[in-house]
């Protein structure tokens, strides 16, 4: 693939052809080809062990072997014995709106800051440079209280998580900015002399150049409401009904419950996984060329 | 502004007065909360239709039952006690933090005299500050004692320590035992030697005094055996009831384990008091917490409810439940008349338990930070190398110690004013400051009618003034207004200065 | 120390090269400190300059302007509406009617309650029929703080409304004189997707950031000037108050000691700092060398299967840490299945003490953090390692350079060239990288020494954990996790500007374009 002849130019082109080059070549593709098998090992067995014990029958706590000596769906089934098809619904639709909402929200900003000068442009960057080196973990508490105010904690938690994920999302302009500083300006002065409105100039000719930013904003927005344990415990404390898989899962780990629910979590685990991985998995072009045309320039 | 607010003020008094009006009756229906484990969700949720069926009152309980763990009950409530459980369940040792916060309702006078007599004493002091009692004995069984698997452990062996950690060195497993991350496992030994950490807190909640004897020669003795245990190679810092399924040969741990390590070890299980330990030829008997847990009940602004959730509260926590609870859960009961059944006496996992009883001490109530202080005594004693340095370790434990009542040389002396004013409830010290030699001034407060509060210096009540010199009665106020509060040392005066 | 010109610098041997680079670094600090201190000052004078100029440009509006613009000071709009441009006028004249009924219903009643965030707690009253203890909440600090904070924002806008109100009264007129129309409220709507299509895009997500990231933080640092706190929560017990400067004095005076710790909190906060420290900077350059050459392995010509390589390190990121790293941590236990594969392999006849000895932890929470963070790097380093121009490569070949060679003179100053931002951020990301230490240890092992110091820190607890840990202990001191709040903001903010100013790389955004 195309993607693959790119990268090839920065290895070893032969150029001066000497004895044993060969040799010493295949013995260094060799040693790589150990050394990424030994890594895929080391990077898949905890993947494998989760996967393994999800389908264990035997034993519903942690046991110190992997693989199981009787095979079955009970874990699943069990799963859906509890609120757990509720928390991943919650999750899902959080993650659904968050992509949507948030993408629209970063692309706004950055398309902005990338492309109009205006006098607070600068001023405002630094603004909030500054807010994002605050920890955030500390506005939990308020966010919280405003949340609670407003309505949307315990029970209706879902609507509050995705305005509290969406809300800040302006600050993560950093990467998408970088992507359309890319983008030549010539374009956008060329339509502008045609006669269109920064508007049109946007949906015509920036959009359709972005795909896949757009696409790597989405990913990385859809991701973040699945691994979610601290803010949305927060806000849905004491309320089953209002949990994400995060902390849903999260409370399984408990001392009183793990013994009972470890292979249940571990079940929960691999469907968490799935969504996000198979969209990983297809997308994974894209979220590389987003990463390496804005994260790389600032 | 002002007018506006008082005309909503006085609506809404004469909205309580007439809700009040009709409180002679408890009939209506109530959404209620309720929070308790996992495992008594299903349970209570039948308990509470029993409860609607066999009222007389009349009270209908619609109720929402989460499960929340007892553990982070107290972090859930503080986070924000107006949305927490209505009724909630929760392990002994968060009381004084949850007293504090105001998420527990004290019981009324009738009820808790009551309640205090038909449950264990143990029990009921640990509901109480000071004299009043906040919440519902639920079990008496939060204590431990030790599991072991019998495959690798001689029953000979279960009562002396050092035999038990030579068994398992030899089949290299582990001692599951929790020294290095929880001081309610830890203090076993020092309660073992007879030494004592005995905490009072006030009315409110707040911790006044301790007396505490870690650092002694029993002391000593007690963190000798403990360094013969975390010495060990196959000493496993845990609770977990799951470490028999990764390497363990013997757990301490409570009842609550008790029917997943019975499917766990199957009949290979053993269930036993400690053991004991040997110092200097001596023997000494391990001990150990005695607690229980406890179900409160939030403050509430509507009396009707409040008397609703009370009555609702002393049901679940009747001596009929606390036996259910037993029957699906091995609870063990608090109540005296549940204690005293059969099936309750012969349960294994309490036998052990009981067993442990004669060596155990009582949990009260216990100062928030002590657990983090006396958790790391472990990992001190296990980093000496010699006597001196297990010397060091309980004297770094006093210091710590010392440190949570002790002020600055600043703060001893610093003056201030408290009493029932500004909506403190002789809880918080006003500041003053020197204006003149010996005179001392608050800032301007609020004060009204009949408000009453006294000097005093270093927020302690060593030294004080009241209205007739040095630890002279409460001070009243006479007239609404705002005062500054200034008092004379040398004369021993206070004047109100008006604003 | 001695400057150089370019000249005698390129005559330096190597090792003197980096001497003199790592010694311009340093001593390059305190001008850099200087030179910031000297910024912030410039910018407070120039801020007094400007509301000078304000007021001035005000008066002279007032002064000069007409019947119609001096009534615009009084009533909003007005003179936009007198004027024709009905638009305009009715929002200012909205605004206005909003603010004052705001202000007259509730907004006047918050900020009189700001300076003692409430006078009566609750109260609890006895009913004898019912024998029945009530609660009546009265004044709520909670609340006074959030809303009164909330007030000043809004009277803030009203005064920046207020403003564009007497400078469009000016500009009116200016225009009117000069013989030209007014823009109508069609021409306003119009260029809100046009010349003003900034104001229309940045509307959202700006309200967004005021409301849900900036209040949160001034309410933060407010809460640093507090005694809020598990015991003074405001709404269901005690009241809290203003205490000055108490906090900060607790935090970092050597001479107090911390709750029940027996060393100050002074003392506690420079360790976790240094851990701090010294795990971000780990943590930042193990997954950068490590990544980049798997990046580059992975690249290699002649390797295959280069997609599956890279699916496999993906699906770290794909997974949620949660699952992931809790798992990784319970293998790592003194039972777990590491250790236990070790014993029985005989290769050890203790277990590894991974998580309960101090400097075993510190390191493998490092190690681990190079499993998950690898991926990442990898991917980056790919799409920059295809941008090197190849001919680079060809030409230092024909030169005979070999490959470790071409890897120290073009490779790696290309790659810290082009992610030197990123690089700072990576290292202030991990600063706060709760996920990895919060999953992995929880802190653990304790510290000892600084067991009491709000919720018992451990030798692997960051600023960002312990602050965790201070909120959610056994006494709930949120103001004491405020004042750690503001400090890690200090440090970052330190390091950042810092950094900034000392690399060459990318100052200038607009050289790339």
């Amino acid at each position: 693939m195309s993607e693959n002849r790119l990268l090839d130019r920065s290895s070893d082109a032969p150029v001066k052809r000497h004895m044993g080059l060969k040799a010493s070549r295949t013995l260094a593709n060799t040693s790589i080809y150990v050394l990424l098998v030994v890594i895929s090992v080391v990077w898949l067995i905890p993947f494998i062990c989760i996967v393994l014990q999800s389908f264990r029958v035997e034993s519903t706590w942690q046991e110190s072997y992997v693989i199981p000596k009787q095979w079955g769906l009970d874990n699943y089934r069990a799963l859906f014995k509890t609120d757990f098809p509720r928390w991943y619904t919650n999750t899902f639709i959080a993650a659904l709106f968050t992509a949507i909402l948030q993408t629209i929200i970063v692309l706004c900003m950055s398309y902005t800051l990338s492309r109009f000068r205006f006098k607070m442009r600068k001023g405002l960057m630094r603004f909030m440079l500054i807010l994002s080196m605050f920890p955030g973990m500390l506005t939990m508490i308020i966010l919280y209280r405003v949340l609670s105010d407003l309505g949307l904690t315990q029970a209706n938690a879902l609507p509050g998580l995705i305005l509290v994920y969406v809300a800040s999302s302006g600050m993560g302009y950093y990467v998408s900015k970088g992507f359309f500083d890319t983008i030549p300006k010539s374009l956008d002065e060329a339509a502008r002399v045609d006669g269109a409105t920064r508007f049109q100039v946007l949906k015509k000719i920036i959009l359709p150049l972005s795909k896949p930013i757009v696409i790597y904003t989405v990913l990385t927005a859809f991701m973040g409401p699945w691994g979610d344990f601290v803010f949305a415990r927060y806000v849905s404390f004491g309320t089953s009904s209002g949990m994400n898989v995060a902390v849903g899962l999260y409370n399984w780990l408990n001392k009183d419950q793990i013994a009972k629910s470890y292979t249940m979590f571990c079940a929960g685990g691999v469907l968490v996984a799935i969504p996000v991985t198979v969209l990983f998995m297809c997308l994974q072009k894209y979220y590389v060329e987003g990463v390496t045309g804005g994260a790389v320039k600032g | 502004m002002k007018k506006f607010l008082s005309v909503l003020l006085a609506a809404m008094m004469v909205l309580s007065v007439c809700s009040f009006a009709g409180a002679s009756s408890l009939a209506g229906t109530y959404d209620v909360t309720i929070w308790v484990a996992n495992e008594i969700v299903d349970l209570t949720k039948q308990q509470v239709e029993a409860f609607n069926a066999s009222n007389d009152a009349g009270i209908v309980i619609n109720a929402t039952i989460e499960p929340v763990s007892e553990a982070d009950a107290a972090t859930n409530m503080i986070t924000d006690v107006a949305a927490g459980g209505d009724i909630y369940c929760f392990a002994q040792d968060q009381f004084s933090r949850l007293v504090q916060a105001g998420a527990l309702a004290k019981l009324g006078k009738a009820a808790a005299e009551e309640v205090s007599a038909a449950n264990d004493a143990g029990v009921v002091g640990a509901a109480k500050s000071g004299d009043e009692l906040y919440a519902y004995p639920m079990t008496a069984d939060n204590g431990y004692f030790m599991y072991y698997d019998k495959r690798y452990i001689p029953d000979e062996d279960v009562d002396s320590l050092e035999k038990l950690i030579a068994d398992c060195e030899a089949a290299q497993k582990y001692f599951a035992f929790e020294m290095n991350t929880s001081a309610w496992y830890a203090a076993s030994f020092f309660f073992g030697t007879g030494c004592v950490s005995e905490w009072k807190t006030d009315d409110a909640g707040k911790f006044i005094s301790v007396h505490d004897t870690f650092n002694s020669p029993a002391g000593l003795i007690a963190a000798k055996g403990m360094k013969k245990l975390v010495d060990s190679p196959f000493h496993l810092n845990s609770s977990s009831q799951d470490s028999f399924a990764s390497n363990a040969a013997i757990v301490v741990t409570g009842t609550w384990a008790y029917t997943d390590i019975e499917k766990m070890l199957g009949e290979n299980m053993g269930v036993t008091d400690l053991p004991s330990f040997e110092v200097d030829g001596q023997q000494y008997h391990l001990g150990s917490f005695n607690g229980c847990k406890l179900m409160g009940v939030k403050p509430q602004e509507d009396a009707v409810k409040a008397a609703a959730l009370h009555r609702l509260a002393r049901y679940l926590t009747g001596e009929e439940c606390q036996m259910q609870r037993f029957e699906a859960r091995a609870w063990g009961p608090a109540n005296l008349a549940a204690q005293q059944s059969e099936k309750v006496q012969a349960n294994p996992g309490l036998a052990a338990l009981y067993k442990q009883s004669p060596y155990s001490l009582p949990q009260g109530q216990i100062h928030g930070s002590w657990w983090d202080i006396a958790k790391v005594i472990a990992d001190d004693v296990k980093a000496a190398t010699d006597e001196a340095g297990l010397q060091q370790a309980l004297q770094n434990y006093e210091d710590k110690m010392a440190a949570l009542f002790t002020m600055s040389e600043e703060e001893m002396n610093a003056w201030g004013v408290i009493g029932s004013i500004g909506g403190t409830m002789w809880d918080k010290d006003f500041p003053m400051t020197e204006v003149a030699t010996d005179v001392f001034e608050s800032e301007a407060l609020e004060l009204h009618a009949g408000e009453e509060f006294k000097c005093r210096q270093g927020a302690s009540w060593d030294v004080n003034y009241g209205s007739d010199g040095l630890n002279g009665a409460n001070v009243k106020v006479e007239a609404d207004g705002t005062y500054k509060v200034q008092l004379n040392v040398a004369e021993g005066t206070i004047t109100l200065i008006a604003q | 120390m001695t400057q150089y010109s370019d000249l005698e610098f390129l005559k330096l041997s190597k090792w003197q090269k980096a001497g003199y680079k790592c010694a311009r670094f340093f001593t390059g600090i305190p001008t850099a400190l200087l030179n910031l201190l000297k910024r912030i000052w410039g910018g407070i004078k120039g801020a007094g300059l400007a509301v000078k100029n304000e007021a001035a440009d005000i008066w002279s509006t007032f002064v000069n302007g007409d019947w119609k613009t001096k009534l615009s000071f009084l009533v909003m709009g007005f003179g936009n509406l007198a004027r024709g441009q009905i638009l305009r006028g009715l929002l200012f004249l909205l605004f206005e009617v909003v603010f004052i009924g705001y202000m007259v219903l509730a907004g006047g009643y918050w900020l009189s309650m700001l300076p003692s965030l409430g006078k009566v707690g609750p109260t609890e009253t006895y009913d004898e029929v019912l024998d029945i203890y009530t609660t009546t909440y009265n004044d709520n600090s909670f609340k006074i703080l959030l809303y009164g904070v909330l007030t000043m924002f809004f009277i803030i806008a009203f005064i920046y409304t207020w403003r564009q109100n007497v400078k469009q009264n000016k500009l009116a007129e200016k225009i009117l004189a000069s013989g030209k129309p007014l823009k109508s409220g069609k021409d306003d709507l119009k260029s809100l997707v046009d010349d003003q299509f900034h104001k229309t895009l940045l509307a959202l997500p700006m309200t967004g950031i005021l409301v849900f990231t900036v209040l949160p933080i001034v309410f933060m640092i407010l809460v640093a000037f507090t005694n809020y706190d598990g015991t003074h929560n405001g709404y269901s017990n005690n009241l809290f108050t203003w205490v000055g400067l108490d906090n900060f004095n607790t935090m970092l005076n050597w001479n107090v000691k911390s709750g029940g710790g027996t060393q100050s909190y002074a003392a506690t906060f420079g360790e976790v700092l240094t851990w701090t420290l010294i795990w971000a900077f780990f943590a930042t350059f193990t997954n950068y060398f490590l990544g980049m050459f798997v990046a580059m392995a992975i690249n290699k010509k002649g390797i295959k299967f280069k997609k599956v390589w890279r699916t496999v390190l993906v699906l770290t990121i794909a997974i949620p840490q949660f699952i992931s790293l809790l798992y990784v941590s319970k293998m790592f236990a003194k039972n777990g299945i590491l250790n236990g594969f070790l014993m029985s392999m005989g290769w050890i006849q203790q277990a590894l003490p991974f998580w309960d000895d101090p400097t075993w932890a510190r390191i493998t929470v490092i190690l681990i953090n190079v499993w998950i963070g690898i991926p990442y790097l990898m991917l980056v380093a790919t799409g920059i390692l295809m941008n090197i121009p190849a001919d680079l490569y060809e030409s230092a070949r024909i030169d005979g350079a070999n490959p470790w060679q071409q890897y120290t003179k073009i490779t790696l100053p290309y790659m810290l060239f082009v992610t030197g931002p990123y690089l700072l951020t990576s290292f202030t990301g991990n600063m706060n990288n709760f996920n990895v230490i919060y999953l992995l240890t929880g802190g653990a092992p304790t510290n000892p020494a600084a067991s009491g110091a709000a919720g018992a820190v451990g030798y692997t607890d960051l600023l960002i954990t312990w602050l965790f840990k201070i909120t959610t202990g056994a006494e709930s001191q949120y103001y004491l996790a405020s004042v750690v709040g503001i400090l890690v903001f200090v440090v970052v903010a330190l390091i950042s500007l810092i950094v900034y100013n000392l690399l060459p790389s990318i100052k200038n955004e607009e050289d790339f374009q």
